[in-house]
C-alpha cells in the first residue's frame, strides 16, 4: 500500500514576501479522510493546490509512492491531475454547458486534439458519467444547463466530474463553504461514501470544526502556513482550538455558530 | 424638556447652515465652470460661422429640400419586372456583400483575437503588438478601403466585400478579444484540475462563455454592414447604392425615393431580426458549445 502514500516533505510556497505555506511535512496514508482546518489565510487552499500543481512550490518535494509529483511535466502532470481530482468552493463548472458535458470534462485528460475540439465522447464515457450522476442523485438533471442548478446541485455535479476522472485522491477546497446546511451535509456524505466505498484518499479544507470532527479520520490544523496540529478529533480540545484560531475572544468560541448540523432530526436523517 | 428641545432645533439649524456653506462651490471652481462653458459656446459659434450657417442659406436650403421631397409624391411604382429586377438585385447584392464581408472578416478575426486576449496570450509585448495592429486596421474607414480596392479589383461587389471584410478584421478582432478576456477564470481552473491541456482549457472553459457574445457581435456587425453596404455602391463598389446614385444623377427623384424607401425597409427588417436573434443568443440559449 505504500506506493499510494502521499508524502509532502518540506514544502514551502511564497507569494512575494508572504509565505503562504511554510515548510510543511505530512504523510497521507491511502484511504484516509483528512480534514485541514485553520482560519482564513492560514494556507489551507495553497497547500491543496500545491498537491495537484495548480500552484508550484517554491521549495520542497511532493511524492506519491515513488512518483515525484513536483517534477512532473506536460502529459505526466495532466495525468497526475486526473489522478487527484479537485472540487472547489465555487464549483468551477462550465455554466453554459449541460451537466453531462460538465461531468465528461473529467475524461478529457485521455482525449486528443480532434475529439476535444468537437467535444466528442465515447458511449462508454457517457455511461460512466451517467453512473456517476446517478450515484449523486443528479441523473434527472443530466441535460440541464449547469448554471441553472442550485449551489448544492452544482457541487454534486462537480463531484461526479471528479469521480469520472477515476482518481486515487480527492482534493476538496472548502467544498461546503457556500452551501446551506442541508446541502453541506449531502456533499460531505457524498465525500464520505466515496472515501469508504471506493477507498479514495480524501483531503478536505474545512471552515467548520464540527464538520471536521464528524467526518474526518484525521485532522490537520494550519496557522500562518505551518502545521500546528495533527491528530484525531478527540485530541482537538478547547485549548488546542484556541491555539489554532489564535487571539482574543476565542474563550467564547462557539462551534454551533458555524455548524452544518441540521436542527431538525427528520431532515438530518434524509 | 421643551427648552432642551428648542436648543436642539437651534443647534441643528446652525449645523445645516454650516453644511450648506461648505457644500457651496469655491469661487475658483465657479469661474472655471463659466470659462469652460464660454469656451464651448465660442467653439460652437466659430464652427457655425466657418461653415457659413447663415439663416438665409438655411432657409433657402430647407425650401429646396421641400421641393426635392415633393418628388416623392406620387411614389414611383415599378410596373414591369424588367425595371424592378435590377432594384431587387441591387438590394440582394448589398445584403450578400454585408453577409460575405462580415463572415470573411470574422473568419480572419477569430483566430487573431485569441492572440490579443490577456488570458490567452501571456506574452505582453506580442499581445500589445496584436492590439495595436487591430487598432491600425480599424482606422481605415470602409469607404476609404472601397475606393482603394476599386482601383485594384475593378468596379463591382468584390471590392465592396473586401472593403467590409478588411475593415471588420480590426474591429471584430478587438471586440472578440474583449469578449474572450471577459470570461470567468473558474471554469478554466476546473478544466485544468481535471487534467486538461491549454487548448482544452480554451475549448471547454473559455469558448462556451465567449461564443454567444462573439456570435452576437457578428450579428450586430452584419446589421451595421447592411447600412454601410448601401453607401459603398455610391462609389461603385456594388450593391443598391450604385442604382441610387445613378437615379439621383439622372434627376429621376421619384424612383430614387422609392429605392431609399426600400433600403430603409430592408435595414429595418435586418435590424429587428438580428436584435431578436441576439436576445436569444445572450439569453437561455442551449447551443453554447
Amino acid at each position: 500500500m505504500t506506493h499510494r502514500t502521499l508524502h509532502i516533505s518540506g514544502v514551502t510556497r511564497r507569494f512575494g514576501s508572504k509565505t503562504a505555506v511554510d515548510n510543511v511535512t505530512l504523510d497521507i496514508a491511502p484511504g484516509q479522510f483528512v480534514g485541514i482546518i485553520g482560519s482564513s489565510g492560514a494556507g489551507k487552499s495553497t497547500l491543496l493546490r500545491l498537491l495537484n500543481r495548480m500552484v508550484e512550490p517554491s521549495s520542497g518535494e511532493i511524492r506519491f509512492g515513488h512518483r515525484e509529483v513536483t517534477k512532473l511535466k506536460a502529459r505526466a502532470l495532466r495525468e497526475w491531475r486526473r489522478e487527484c481530482a479537485m472540487i472547489f468552493q465555487q464549483f468551477n463548472l462550465i455554466e453554459r454547458l449541460d451537466v453531462l458535458t460538465n461531468v465528461l470534462v473529467g475524461r478529457i485528460a485521455a482525449h486528443g486534439f480532434a475529439s476535444s475540439m468537437v467535444m466528442r465522447f465515447s458511449d462508454a464515457e457517457r455511461q460512466m458519467a451517467i453512473e456517476a450522476l446517478d450515484r449523486l442523485g443528479m441523473t434527472e438533471h443530466a441535460l440541464q444547463r449547469a448554471g441553472t442548478l442550485s449551489g448544492g446541485q452544482q457541487q454534486r455535479v462537480a463531484i461526479a466530474r471528479a469521480l469520472v476522472q477515476k482518481p486515487q485522491i480527492m482534493l476538496a477546497d472548502e467544498p461546503i463553504a457556500s452551501l446551506d446546511p442541508g446541502n453541506a451535509t449531502r456533499v460531505m456524505d457524498a465525500l464520505r461514501s466515496i472515501n469508504r466505498e471506493d477507498g479514495l484518499t480524501v483531503l478536505v479544507n474545512l471552515h467548520t470544526l464540527d464538520t471536521a470532527r464528524e467526518y474526518c479520520d484525521r485532522i490537520v490544523a494550519m496557522r500562518t502556513g505551518r502545521i500546528v496540529f495533527d491528530g484525531v478529533a478527540g485530541q482537538l480540545t478547547r485549548e488546542v482550538v484556541r491555539d489554532i484560531y489564535g487571539g482574543a475572544g476565542t474563550d467564547e468560541f462557539n462551534e454551533a455558530i458555524t455548524s452544518t448540523r441540521l436542527p431538525l432530526p427528520e431532515l438530518a436523517l434524509a | 424638556m421643551s427648552v432642551s428641545a428648542k436648543s436642539d432645533a437651534d443647534f441643528r439649524a446652525v449645523a445645516r447652515r454650516k453644511l450648506l456653506a461648505e457644500l457651496r462651490p469655491a469661487p475658483a471652481v465657479v469661474a472655471k465652470r463659466y470659462l469652460l462653458s464660454g469656451g464651448f459656446l465660442g467653439l460652437f459659434c466659430f464652427c457655425l460661422w466657418s461653415f457659413d450657417f447663415s439663416p438665409a442659406r438655411t432657409t433657402t436650403g430647407v425650401g429646396r429640400l421641400g421641393h426635392v421631397l415633393s418628388f416623392m409624391f406620387p411614389p414611383h411604382i415599378w410596373t414591369n419586372w424588367a425595371s424592378f429586377q435590377p432594384v431587387l438585385e441591387g438590394l440582394c447584392q448589398t445584403l450578400a456583400m454585408a453577409f460575405l464581408g462580415t463572415l470573411l472578416g470574422a473568419a480572419v478575426a477569430f483566430p487573431l483575437s485569441f492572440l490579443g486576449a490577456k488570458n490567452i496570450n501571456r506574452y505582453g509585448i506580442f499581445r500589445q503588438g496584436m492590439r495595436r495592429g487591430f487598432d491600425f486596421i480599424r482606422t481605415f474607414e470602409t469607404l476609404v478601403l472601397a475606393l482603394i480596392f476599386i482601383r485594384a479589383f475593378g468596379l463591382g461587389p468584390l471590392a465592396g466585400v473586401l472593403a467590409i471584410a478588411v475593415s471588420e478584421v480590426g474591429n471584430l478582432a478587438k471586440l472578440f478579444s474583449e469578449a474572450i478576456e471577459n470570461t470567468s477564470k473558474k471554469p478554466v481552473e476546473g478544466v485544468r484540475a481535471a487534467g486538461g491541456s491549454r487548448l482544452q482549457e480554451i475549448r471547454y472553459g473559455v469558448l462556451p462563455q465567449a461564443s454567444p457574445v462573439i456570435l452576437s457581435i457578428i450579428l450586430y456587425t452584419f446589421e451595421s454592414n447592411t447600412r454601410t453596404g448601401t453607401i459603398l455602391g455610391v462609389v461603385g463598389a456594388g450593391g443598391i447604392g450604385f442604382l441610387l446614385a445613378d437615379r439621383i444623377s439622372a434627376y429621376r427623384w421619384d424612383e430614387a425615393w422609392s429605392i431609399i424607401f426600400l433600403i430603409v425597409v430592408m435595414v429595418y427588417l435586418i435590424d429587428s431580426l438580428s436584435a431578436k436573434l441576439r436576445a436569444l443568443l445572450i439569453g437561455g440559449w442551449e447551443g453554447g458549445k
